[in-house]
């Protein structure tokens, strides 16, 4: 993780108009929404198996994957913004453009939002375990429709769009040699960061008076 | 089968009985629609508005209505006490599609409220009714199919007024986008049916999905 970060910083990148150095924030931007990806399917499968099982240890994973996912989702955006605007808008100060992709997980933040205001909202631990998973279910369930409307209502900045070259053709094999352990590097920091939250909320759990099951 | 269909259309008859009887829900998203009129008149300027707004004001009133009437189809049951009741006589399937039947039923006369006050108000005119009339009838579908299940959910929290919206808005985005796209087309007069097929499809695929995903966890939500 360390060296992917002084990596990102210091190795020599191909310059490229328009992008030049602002390319090194590829280590860390697209990282972030392999991360947020990852964090959403732990959590739709652990919502899943709470569903199926019953079980609350489920119910504290996927509470803390879509945690994650928020936290990453959030870095994610402010990453790309950024990004955004000192590239393609410089000159203009527009920081938000509806890009399907932004807008897509601008909407995923937004119902994982839903989700934990649902949550906070009912206090019998195996109820809200249920109720939550429900939620987090069928909003999965609905996104790959948005991936489908979304790009015909609006244009994309992203590689691989429309006039846009593709991710293979502006990257150089140096590059590649961070991006990809960045990539696994995030994930890894998820994993790590996901597995100590359940520990401890699980310590909580067994620490706190016990709800008294109706 | 039959026994099915049966349950589903008594969940049905009961809920348009209540609601002949109280007329609570329905009397509060008609008034709810034509109070927000005189909003729009006055906040922007009258004769001035184009299709694409005439559209995307027609239905953010309505989803605002479904937001806030139709949350209330389950807590009605837990205030009157009726859910051990139905919990013990019906399967959980059967008291979805009934109250899924009713809710459509409910959007849908929002919907022809809606259309006709924007024609009275905004002088809306719509040159492909056909069309207009599929897109409301899959946007009430796909609109019901999302709400149903969301109102149980709120049904079992302890904050139940401002909870559904909250839920509700960022998964209707993709249903939002298609019914406002078809139904400015349905009031182009240089358009046809093609223009909106690719609307439609995604209607009618919201409307599926929602429908079957409830359908799996109702189940879930309904029992203890």
């Amino acid at each position: 993780m360390t060296v992917v970060i002084i990596g990102g910083f210091l190795l020599r990148i191909p310059k490229l108009s328009i992008l030049e150095h602002t390319a090194r924030n590829l280590y860390y931007h697209v990282p972030m929404w392999f991360t947020m990806l990852a964090a959403a399917g732990f959590s739709a499968y652990h919502s899943y198996k709470s569903l199926r099982t019953g079980s609350l240890i489920h119910d504290i994973r996927a509470e803390e994957a879509s945690r994650l996912g928020i936290f990453f989702g959030i870095l994610g955006l402010v990453t790309g913004s950024i990004w955004a605007r000192y590239t393609w808008y410089v000159g203009q100060g527009i920081w938000w453009n509806f890009d399907p992709k932004q807008t897509l997980a601008a909407i995923g933040v937004l119902i994982y939002g839903a989700y934990f205001v649902l949550r906070s909202t009912i206090e019998i631990p195996r109820i809200r375990a249920r109720i939550s998973a429900a939620y987090n279910l069928f909003a999965s369930a609905t996104l790959p429709l948005l991936l489908y409307v979304l790009p015909r209502q609006l244009d994309s900045l992203h590689p691989g769009a429309e006039g846009n070259p593709a991710f293979s053709e502006i990257t150089h094999p140096l590059m590649r040699l961070v991006f990809y352990p960045a990539c696994i590097g995030f994930i890894g920091l998820f994993y790590v960061l996901y597995t100590q939250r359940v520990r401890v909320a699980q310590l909580k759990d067994q620490l706190a008076p016990q709800w008294e099951d109706d | 089968m039959m026994d099915w269909l049966h349950g589903t259309w008594a969940i049905f008859e009961k809920d348009v009985r209540l609601e002949l009887r109280s007329r609570y829900a329905i009397n509060s998203l008609l008034m709810f629609v034509l109070a927000s009129m005189p909003l729009i008149i006055f906040a922007l300027d009258r004769n001035n508005i184009g299709m694409r707004e005439q559209s995307a004001l027609l239905w953010i009133i309505i989803l605002f209505s479904a937001a806030v009437g139709l949350g209330r189809s389950f807590i009605s049951e837990q205030e009157r006490g009726t859910v051990l009741l139905l919990q013990l006589n019906t399967r959980p399937s059967m008291v979805y599609a009934g109250k899924l039947l009713f809710n459509i039923l409910l959007i849908l006369s929002v919907n022809i409220t809606a259309l006709f006050a924007f024609m009275f108000f905004l002088q809306l005119s719509v040159k492909i009714p056909g069309l207009l009339i599929v897109t409301l009838l899959l946007g009430a579908i796909g609109l019901a199919g999302a709400t149903t299940l969301l109102a149980a959910l709120i049904a079992r929290s302890s904050n139940q007024g401002a909870l559904l919206p909250v839920l509700l808005f960022p998964i209707l985005i993709p249903l939002l986008i298609s019914v406002v796209h078809a139904t400015q087309t349905a009031l182009d007069e240089n358009s046809n049916w093609n223009a909106a097929s690719e609307d439609l499809k995604v209607l009618i695929g919201f409307a599926g999905v929602t429908i079957t995903t409830s359908v799996l966890l109702f189940d879930y939500v309904w029992n203890d």
